[in-house]
């Protein structure tokens, strides 16, 4: 009942996210992919799904195995799968770029690595629904926030299968008419479920908890929190069930534009529940990643008025990229980037201080980072994060990069901050390790907790 | 001799309380005390001593480490005898059980 519940392998999750992460902006810095290429070209697949599953993929994974624990109260369920998970999705992602470069005629012989990269992500991402979805299964009747993790899981289920379908019919491993139908029409599909049906959804339902526990604001269940839930869970199945009219050659773009309607109608309530949360809060100063979560709600709210823009100029088909960027990197990024900055010195602090706790002087998670270091990273990042969208907007390549450039260079600073956490740099006590037999956290493999 | 008692009761409680003021929440930096986490105290006059606490949100992965400090700073006090350490949601915390 007391035992502390910490995740073992989301420290190296997130590690694995992090370094994706640098990977993709170094590809973009360099002018691979997107918007130096078109859209549609295999390079800008390679770009596109490093950051979709290798960054915001692990890092959402990795967070929701140990966030959702405490969501529900319950130990996770067949936590010894973390591991394997982990290594199905990194081995997944790295065959299915390799599918791409091949696409992109880098070198011969790897198309078949793209039905090979598919079932290794689709075995990971379901490990992974088995132990989030398990966990949520043994708590029921399951909170408000809860929900929207499991609508997360059903979008992210089927965008494993659509993902795994594309695979199939790219590489010609399959042929039937039905996957090349859907190739053709479901790729808004697949987008959909994935950006926003799994990590919105996702990350609507975390924030609502997490941002309630960190500002000491009250955690109710809003009849506007139930309401979101209700118009995502609807647009997540809608696009559902436009899958089955896409793969019989129909198209599926009216149950695509219904999803993100309503999907529009669910962030807003989202927006009105997060200014609430802010307003009731009892912690009066904003710590960074609150500060953080408050810039990606904003971004959210950004990229709600570009898409009625683009859409009501009739641009929004040429500007598409524009769009999914603000959603990727000014929603999903800065949102996922400013918790990891937060749960590594929690976990930190779990991991070293936690058995010492009452026996020794302990420091307070604050003390193990360094705000002021890293809010310049923070808000430069997001600042580059606005020039990206605007250079592809005004189509402007070269700016593009140079905020790609900037942006490696912010995020690798901030990975040099969380290692700094990682090893206690900022630490005034002492630890506390005399006789306590306790071990320097690792960087991010997971260490056993020893209880006293 | 009744009222004698309660007052040594009231004395040993007060004084675990003081103890675990050294017991901090290391999120919010404060001691579980001024949080309004302990609940009750209830210390017999054998030293037998029974804490009502709870946590700022129910599954928090601190819960455990937090527990084991409250059971061992209680220990530590004078008098103490055995401690029973219960953690409960209900009622659940809110912010406006902190003290000022």
């Amino acid at each position: 009942m007391t035992g502390a519940s910490i995740s073992r392998w989301t420290m190296s999750y997130f590690a694995a996210a992090l370094f994706f992460l640098l990977g993709g902006e170094a590809l973009f810095a360099a002018g691979f992919g997107f918007p130096v290429l078109p859209i549609e070209a295999p390079e800008t697949l390679v770009v596109v799904h490093i950051f979709a599953i290798g960054w915001l993929g692990l890092l959402f994974c990795g967070a929701l195995l140990q966030f959702v624990p405490v969501l529900v109260s319950k130990p996770l369920h067949a936590p010894d799968l973390a591991l394997h998970a982990l290594l199905l999705l990194i081995a997944g992602l790295l065959c299915l770029v390799c599918g791409f470069v091949h696409l992109a005629g880098y070198f011969d012989g790897g198309l078949v690595l793209l039905p090979v990269g598919g079932m290794f992500l689709a075995a990971g991402f379901g490990f992974v629904v088995y132990m989030v979805g398990g966990t949520l299964l043994s708590a029921r009747p399951i909170g408000l926030p809860a929900r929207f993790v499991a609508t997360g899981l059903v979008a992210l289920t089927a965008t494993a299968i659509l993902g795994v379908s594309f695979a199939l019919d790219l590489s010609g491993v399959i042929e039937a008419s039905f996957l090349d139908q859907l190739l053709v029409n479901g790729l808004s599909l697949h987008a959909f479920l994935g950006l926003i049906g799994w990590m919105s959804v996702s990350a609507f339902g975390v924030s609502y908890r997490m941002l309630a526990m960190f500002l000491l604001a009250p955690e109710i269940d809003r009849r506007t929190t139930s309401a979101a839930w209700l118009f995502l869970t609807v647009a997540v199945l809608a696009v559902i069930v436009a899958i089955p009219v896409a793969a019989y050659g129909l198209d599926a773009t009216a149950g695509v534009h219904a999803a993100i309607a309503i999907a529009i109608i669910a962030a807003c309530l989202f927006a009105y529940d997060v200014v609430n949360i802010y307003r009731q809060r009892k912690r009066r100063s904003l710590e960074l990643n609150t500060q953080m979560s408050a810039v990606a709600v904003g971004a959210l709210m950004l990229a709600i008025g570009l898409f009625l823009f683009l859409s009501l100029s009739g641009t929004l088909a040429s500007q598409i990229g524009a769009l999914v960027y603000l959603i990727a990197f000014g929603w999903l990024t800065v949102l996922g980037l400013g918790q990891l900055y937060k749960i590594v010195a929690f976990i930190t602090w779990l991991e070293y201080y936690g058995p010492v706790l009452g026996r020794k002087p302990v420091p307070r998670i604050q003390d193990l980072i360094n705000e002021r270091r890293a809010s310049s990273w923070f808000y430069l990042y997001a600042g580059c994060v606005a020039a990206s969208v605007l250079a592809l907007l005004l189509e402007m390549p070269l700016l593009f990069r140079l905020a790609a450039l900037i942006q490696l260079i912010a995020v690798a600073a901030l990975v040099i901050e969380l290692a700094r956490t990682r090893k206690l740099s900022y630490v005034a006590i002492a630890p506390a390790a005399d006789g306590e037999n306790l071990q320097h956290p690792p960087l991010f493999l997971p260490t056993p907790i020893k209880r006293k | 001799m009744k009222a004698m008692t309660e007052e040594i009761e009231t004395d040993l409680a007060t004084r675990i309380r003081a103890g675990l003021q050294d017991v901090i929440d290391p999120e919010l930096g404060r001691d579980i005390v001024g949080l309004g986490l302990i609940y009750l105290i209830d210390a017999s006059d054998t030293g037998e001593v029974r804490i009502v606490m709870t946590t700022t949100t129910p599954g928090c992965p601190a819960s455990g480490f937090i527990v084991d400090a409250v059971r061992y700073a209680a220990q530590a006090v004078t008098g103490v005898f055995s401690v029973d350490v219960q953690l409960v949601h209900e009622p659940r915390w809110h912010p406006g059980m902190m003290e000022p």
